[in-house]
C-alpha cells in the first residue's frame, strides 16, 4: 500500500437509541470541537461584559447576571448595553457564516461569501433606499426589505451565472457577483449623497457594520430568525451531501435536488438579508468560518454546520469586543475587523481553490 | 519586425480614416468640454464660453467663473480621463486581460491607501510629494495583486487577477475605513475624494502630478505598437525581437504613473480604464497603436462628459463622479464575464 | 434460454445466455430526449433484461450516455417513458426509485479529503433520515459493499488521495452500498490503464452474474463490450441500430454501419468472444519523385 497512512482514523462515536430511531455516527474531535467553541462563547461573553468604558467588577458581572441588582448603573450597562450587543454580535456572525456555508454548498463555490457576491449588498441597497426615501417608516420594515433586495440580487447573478457553459462550479459566479456588487455600493453611495444628510448619516452608521447600537428589540428578531432558519438548514445536510458527491450522484441517491437548491438559495439570502437588516453588512464572515469549521475537525454536513455557526459566532464576537477594546474609546466597527481577517484567508483560499480545479 | 511592419502597415485609405476619426474625436472634446463649462448653477451660452476662452475679460463675471472655476474642471477631466483610459488599454493588452483596469486590479487602491496614509499618519501634504506616493502605492498593489494571481496555481488568468485585485481593494479599503474612524474630522475632505471626484481640486496638484502624467501619456502611445505585438502572447513577441521583459517593465512604469497622477488628481475613478478601451476596439480592431491614442480621445471626451451628468444630475446636489463610472462601467464588466461564460 | 443462443460458449459457466430478453424491469418506450431543444434520442424501445450485464455503445454522440441518464430520470423525457417495475420513473416518487436503481454518473467529482467509507456510507441515502444515519443494517451494508469492491484496506483514507482505479472502485462500492437490484454505470473505464479496465469489467461481471443484480453499462471500449456484455445495443444518431447477444451482432457488417468502421471480427480461442481488429486503409501509393 502506498504511503500516506500515517494518521490514525479519526474515532467516532456511534449512537443508537430508541430502537435505533437514532442512529449516528458522530465523529468524536467534532463534538470536543462545538463544546470547546461554545465555553469559548461563555467566556468571551463575561469578558465582553466587564470590559468597557464603564468597569464592573467580575464579582458584580455574576450577581447581575444571575437577576440580582448591585446597582442600577451596573443594571443598565450589563443588562441594556453589554449583553445585547454581545448575543446581537454571537448571533449575526452565526447567520452570516451559515449563509456562507449555505451558498458555498449550493454554487459549489468555496469563494463564495454573500459580502462578495452582491447578496449583502442588495440587501444594504434596499435598506438605505427605505431610510433615505421614505424616513418616516418603522426599523422594523427592513429586515423584509432587505430579504426583497439580496434575494433579488441572489436571483440576478444566479440567473447570468446559469446557462452557462461551466455553471455553478465556475469562478465566473464570484466575478458576476462582484460586477453586481461595484454596481449596487455605487447607487447605495449615490443614494446617500443625494439624501437629506441627517437620513444619510442615519443610514451610514448602519453601513458601516457597527453592533454598537444592538437592543433588545433586535436581540429577539434575530434569534428568531436563527431559531428557524438554522434548523432548516441543519434539515438540508443530508440532500446537502449527497449534492457534494455531483447533481447527477444526488439525484441517482434519491435527493430532491431542485427543492434542495431553491431551499438553500433562499435560507443564504434570508440569513443574510436579517443580519444585514440589524448591523449592516458585514464581510467575510461567511467565507471564513465555513473553511474554519471544515479545518477545525472533518464531520459531516450537519455537525459542520453547527460549527460553522459557532465559528461565526465567535469570530464576530470576538471582533466586535476587539473592534471596542482595542483603540478605546474609539469604536471599530465589526465589519473592518472581519474584513482585515477575511482578505488573508480569501487569497489563502484562493490559491487553494484554484489548486483544486486544475488538478 | 521588418516582417510584421510588412505586413500590418496600413494602406494610405486606412491611414486616412484615423486621422479623420481623431480630428471629429478632438471636436468632440471640445464640445463636451464646452457644454462641461456651460452647465452649472449658472447656466451660461455657449457663445459666452467660447468667447470667455478665446477673449478674456476680466470685468466680466461670467468669464471669471468660467477661468477660475468651470475650465480647470475640465482640463481635469480631459487628462485625467485620458491617462485612465490609457493605463487600460494597456493593462488590457500586455496581460491580454479583458477584465484589466486599474480600479479592478487594485492599483487605485494602493494609490489611494498610500495617499490616506501619507495624509493621516504622517502629515504629508505637499503636492509635489503626494503623486509620488501614489506612484509607490500603486507599484506595490500592482506587483502584490499580480504576485497573488501568479502564486494561484491555476496562473494570472483574468479571472485569478480580478479576484486578487478585488481582495487587495477590500483590505486597503479595510484599513482606510480603520484611518477614516481615528481621524473623523481630518477625513471630511478625503470622504469625497475617495469615491472619486472632480470637485474642488485645485490646479496646483496638475503642476507636480502633470508632468509625469503628460510623459507617462506620450511613452503609452508610443508603446502601443509593442503593445499589439505583445498582445498576441510572449512567445510570438519574443520571437518577433522583442525584449518581452524590458517592454513589460516600462510598461509597467507607464500605466503606475498614469494611475498615480489620476487619482492623485480626481481619487480613483472606477471602470474607465475598463470601459474605454472595450468601447474603443469596436471601432479600432485589436491594433494597440490606433487603441491607445483613441482610448485617449475617448477617454477624455467620456470623463468630461459624464462628470457634467455628474454635476447636473441630481442638481443642486452632485453625485461623486466615480459612482456615475461605476454604475455605467460595472454592468459592462458583468456582461463581459458573462460573454465568457456563453 | 442458452440453447437459444449457442453461440455464447467460453463465458463463467452461470451467465444467463440472453437472446430476447422475457423478465424485465426496466424499460423505454418510445423515448425521445435532449438538450436544449437538441434532440438525441429519438423514439427509443428498449427492454433492460434482467440479471445481466446490457452494455449500451455507439459513436460519439449517438445518445448512448442520454439514454441511461433518462433511464435514470436525471433527463426529463420529452416523450415516451422509462418505465420500472411499470411505473414511470420520472413521475416516481424519486427515493423509492432510488432504492431500486443506482447510479454511477460519468467522471463523478469527489469532495477534498472525503474518506472511502464517508463516500460509501452516501450510498446509503434512500435508506436515512436526519437523525437516523447509521443503523446496524446501514453499517453492513456499507462493510459489505466495501469487501466486494476490494477496498476495506484504505476505508478511512480520503478518496482523493487514490489512484483512478482505486477511486472508481469506490464510487461502485457507494452504489453496491445503496442495495439496489439495478445499477445504471456511465463510461465508469474511461481513462483508466487496460488493466485497471478489466478488473473493474470482472467484479461489476460479478456482481451481476454472482448476485443476479441488472447492470446497464455505457461503455466507450467496443473490444471491452465484446468481451463482458451479456446483452449488446448498438445506438447511432439517437436509435438503436442493432440489439442482442454479442454473438449474434458483434460482426463486420454491424460495425460497419454503426461505427462506419471498417474492421475484422474475429473469435479469440481463449474466451470465446468476438474481437473487432480495425482493417488499416491502403494508402494510394505516392508518386515516385524525381529528383534532378
Amino acid at each position: 500500500m502506498s504511503g500516506g497512512l500515517t494518521k490514525a482514523p479519526a474515532t467516532h462515536w456511534v449512537l443508537r437509541a430508541f430502537g435505533e430511531r437514532i442512529a449516528l455516527r458522530l465523529p468524536v474531535r467534532a463534538l470536543a470541537v462545538i463544546a470547546l467553541l461554545l465555553a469559548g462563547l461563555v467566556v468571551l461573553f463575561l469578558i465582553s461584559i466587564v470590559t468597557g468604558s464603564y468597569g464592573v467588577a467580575w464579582g458584580d458581572v455574576l450577581q447581575t447576571l444571575t437577576g440580582a441588582t448591585v446597582s442600577t448603573a451596573i443594571d443598565n450597562v450589563v443588562w441594556e448595553f453589554r449583553l445585547p450587543r454581545m448575543l446581537v454580535a454571537a448571533m449575526v456572525g452565526a447567520m452570516m457564516a451559515l449563509s456562507g456555508a449555505a451558498l458555498q454548498n449550493v454554487t459549489r463555490n468555496g469563494l463564495a461569501d454573500p459580502s462578495l457576491v452582491g447578496v449583502s449588498q442588495g440587501a444594504a441597497l434596499a435598506v438605505v433606499t427605505l431610510i433615505i426615501a421614505f424616513p418616516e417608516v418603522t426599523p422594523g420594515l427592513r429586515p423584509p426589505a432587505a430579504f426583497v433586495g439580496a434575494l433579488l440580487t441572489a436571483t440576478l447573478v444566479q440567473v447570468l451565472s446559469s446557462g452557462g457553459r461551466r455553471h455553478g462550479s465556475s469562478i465566473s459566479f464570484i466575478l458576476l457577483g462582484i460586477g453586481v456588487a461595484a454596481f449596487m455600493s455605487a447607487l447605495t453611495t449615490a443614494l446617500l449623497t443625494y439624501g437629506d444628510i441627517n437620513r444619510a448619516s442615519a443610514a451610514l452608521a448602519w453601513l458601516a457594520g457597527s453592533i454598537n447600537a444592538a437592543s433588545w428589540s433586535d436581540v429577539w428578531l434575530l434569534a428568531g430568525a436563527l431559531g428557524v432558519l438554522a434548523p432548516a438548514l441543519i434539515a438540508l445536510s443530508r440532500p446537502v451531501a449527497a449534492l457534494q458527491l455531483g447533481e447527477d450522484t444526488a439525484i441517482g441517491l434519491g435527493a430532491a435536488v431542485r427543492l434542495s437548491r431553491y431551499a438553500l438559495i433562499t435560507l443564504s439570502v434570508a440569513l443574510a438579508a436579517m443580519a444585514t437588516a440589524v448591523v449592516g453588512p458585514l464581510g467575510f464572515v461567511g467565507l471564513i468560518a465555513p473553511h474554519a469549521a471544515r479545518r477545525l475537525a472533518r464531520a459531516g454536513v450537519g455537525l459542520t454546520l453547527v460549527m460553522t455557526g459557532l465559528t461565526g459566532a465567535f469570530l464576530v464576537a470576538g471582533a466586535d469586543l476587539a473592534g471596542r477594546a482595542l483603540f478605546a474609546p474609539i469604536q471599530i466597527p465589526a465589519g473592518i475587523v472581519t474584513a482585515i481577517i477575511g482578505v488573508p484567508v480569501f487569497v489563502y483560499l484562493l490559491w487553494s481553490t484554484a489548486a483544486r480545479q486544475n488538478a | 519586425m521588418a516582417d510584421v511592419e510588412e505586413v500590418a502597415r496600413p494602406t494610405n485609405l486606412r491611414r486616412i480614416a484615423p486621422a479623420g476619426a481623431a480630428l471629429i474625436m478632438c471636436v468632440v472634446i471640445v464640445l463636451t468640454m464646452a457644454v462641461h463649462i456651460a452647465v452649472g448653477a449658472k447656466q451660461l451660452p455657449l457663445s459666452t464660453v467660447f468667447e470667455a476662452l478665446l477673449h478674456k475679460n476680466d470685468k466680466v463675471f461670467d468669464h471669471i467663473i468660467i477661468w477660475d472655476l468651470r475650465l480647470p474642471r475640465a482640463i481635469l477631466a480631459v487628462v485625467v480621463g485620458a491617462a485612465i483610459s490609457v493605463a487600460g488599454a494597456l493593462m488590457q493588452g500586455v496581460t491580454r486581460n479583458p477584465l484589466a483596469d486599474p480600479g479592478i486590479l487594485g492599483l487605485m487602491a494602493g494609490a489611494s491607501f498610500a495617499v490616506v496614509t501619507a495624509l493621516n499618519l504622517f502629515g504629508i501634504s505637499s503636492p509635489v510629494w503626494l503623486p509620488v506616493i501614489a506612484a509607490a502605492g500603486a507599484l506595490v498593489a500592482a506587483v502584490v495583486v499580480y504576485g497573488i494571481a501568479v502564486w494561484a496555481p491555476g496562473g494570472a488568468t483574468p479571472a485569478t487577477l480580478t479576484l486578487s485585485g478585488a481582495a487587495v481593494t477590500a483590505f486597503l479599503g479595510a484599513f482606510i475605513s480603520l484611518m477614516h474612524i481615528m481621524n473623523e474630522d481630518g477625513f471630511d475632505q478625503l470622504r469625497v475624494w475617495l469615491t472619486g471626484s472632480l470637485a474642488g481640486r485645485d490646479l496646483g496638484l496638475l503642476i507636480y502630478a502633470g508632468p509625469p502624467l503628460f510623459v507617462a501619456l506620450i511613452a503609452g502611445l508610443l508603446l502601443g505598437r509593442q503593445v499589439t505585438v505583445l498582445s498576441m502572447g510572449d512567445e510570438v513577441a519574443a520571437g518577433l525581437g522583442v525584449k518581452t521583459g524590458h517592454l513589460k517593465l516600462m510598461l509597467l512604469a507607464v500605466v503606475v504613473v498614469l494611475t498615480a497622477s489620476a487619482v492623485t488628481l480626481a481619487g480613483p475613478l472606477g471602470f474607465i480604464g475598463l470601459v474605454i478601451p472595450h468601447a474603443v476596439r469596436l471601432f479600432a480592431g485589436s491594433d494597440y497603436r490606433l487603441i491607445v491614442p483613441f482610448s485617449a480621445l475617448a477617454g477624455a471626451a467620456y470623463l468630461t462628459a459624464v462628470d457634467t451628468v455628474a454635476r447636473m444630475a441630481l442638481q443642486p446636489q452632485e453625485i461623486s463622479t466615480g459612482l456615475v463610472t461605476a454604475m455605467i462601467g460595472a454592468p459592462l464588466f458583468v456582461f463581459l464575464v458573462w460573454k465568457k461564460t456563453r | 434460454m442458452a440453447k437459444d443462443s449457442p453461440n455464447l460458449i467460453g463465458i463463467s459457466g452461470d451467465a444467463p445466455a440472453v437472446g430476447t430478453p422475457t423478465a424485465s424491469r426496466l424499460q423505454a418506450k418510445t423515448l425521445c430526449a435532449g438538450y436544449d431543444n437538441a434532440p438525441v434520442l429519438d423514439g427509443i424501445d428498449l427492454t433492460i433484461p434482467d440479471g445481466c450485464i446490457t452494455a449500451l455503445v455507439g459513436p460519439n454522440g449517438c445518445g448512448k450516455s442520454t439514454l441511461l441518464k433518462t433511464l435514470a430520470r436525471i433527463l426529463k423525457p420529452s416523450g415516451g417513458t422509462a418505465l420500472l417495475d411499470g411505473k414511470d420513473v420520472f413521475s416516481s416518487n424519486t427515493r423509492e426509485v432510488a432504492a431500486k436503481l443506482g447510479l454511477l454518473p460519468q467522471g463523478p467529482v469527489t469532495p477534498e479529503g472525503l474518506t472511502v467509507r464517508e463516500l460509501v456510507a452516501q450510498g446509503r441515502f434512500p435508506h436515512q433520515s436526519l437523525i437516523r444515519q447509521w443503523t446496524r443494517a446501514d453499517e453492513d451494508a456499507v462493510n459489505r459493499a466495501m469487501q466486494t469492491a476490494d477496498i476495506t484496506d484504505f476505508a478511512d483514507r480520503p478518496v482523493d488521495s487514490l489512484s483512478g482505479g482505486q477511486r472508481q472502485r469506490c464510487w461502485i462500492a457507494m452504489v453496491l452500498a445503496q442495495e439496489t437490484d439495478l445499477i445504471l454505470l456511465d463510461e465508469p473505464t474511461t481513462f483508466l490503464d487496460l488493466k485497471v479496465q478489466v478488473d473493474l469489467m470482472n467484479l461489476l461481471t460479478q456482481l451481476a452474474h454472482a448476485e443476479r443484480r441488472t447492470l446497464v453499462i455505457v461503455l466507450h471500449e467496443l473490444n471491452l463490450a465484446a468481451a463482458y456484455a451479456d446483452y449488446l445495443v448498438m445506438m447511432k444518431n439517437g436509435k438503436i441500430v442493432s440489439r442482442g447477444a454479442v454473438a449474434d451482432i458483434f460482426n463486420a457488417e454491424t460495425l460497419k454501419t454503426v461505427f462506419d468502421l471498417d474492421a475484422t471480427v474475429i473469435v479469440d480461442n481463449a474466451s470465446g468472444r468476438p474481437v473487432c481488429v480495425p482493417l488499416p486503409k491502403r494508402h494510394v501509393q505516392p508518386p515516385r519523385v524525381v529528383y534532378g
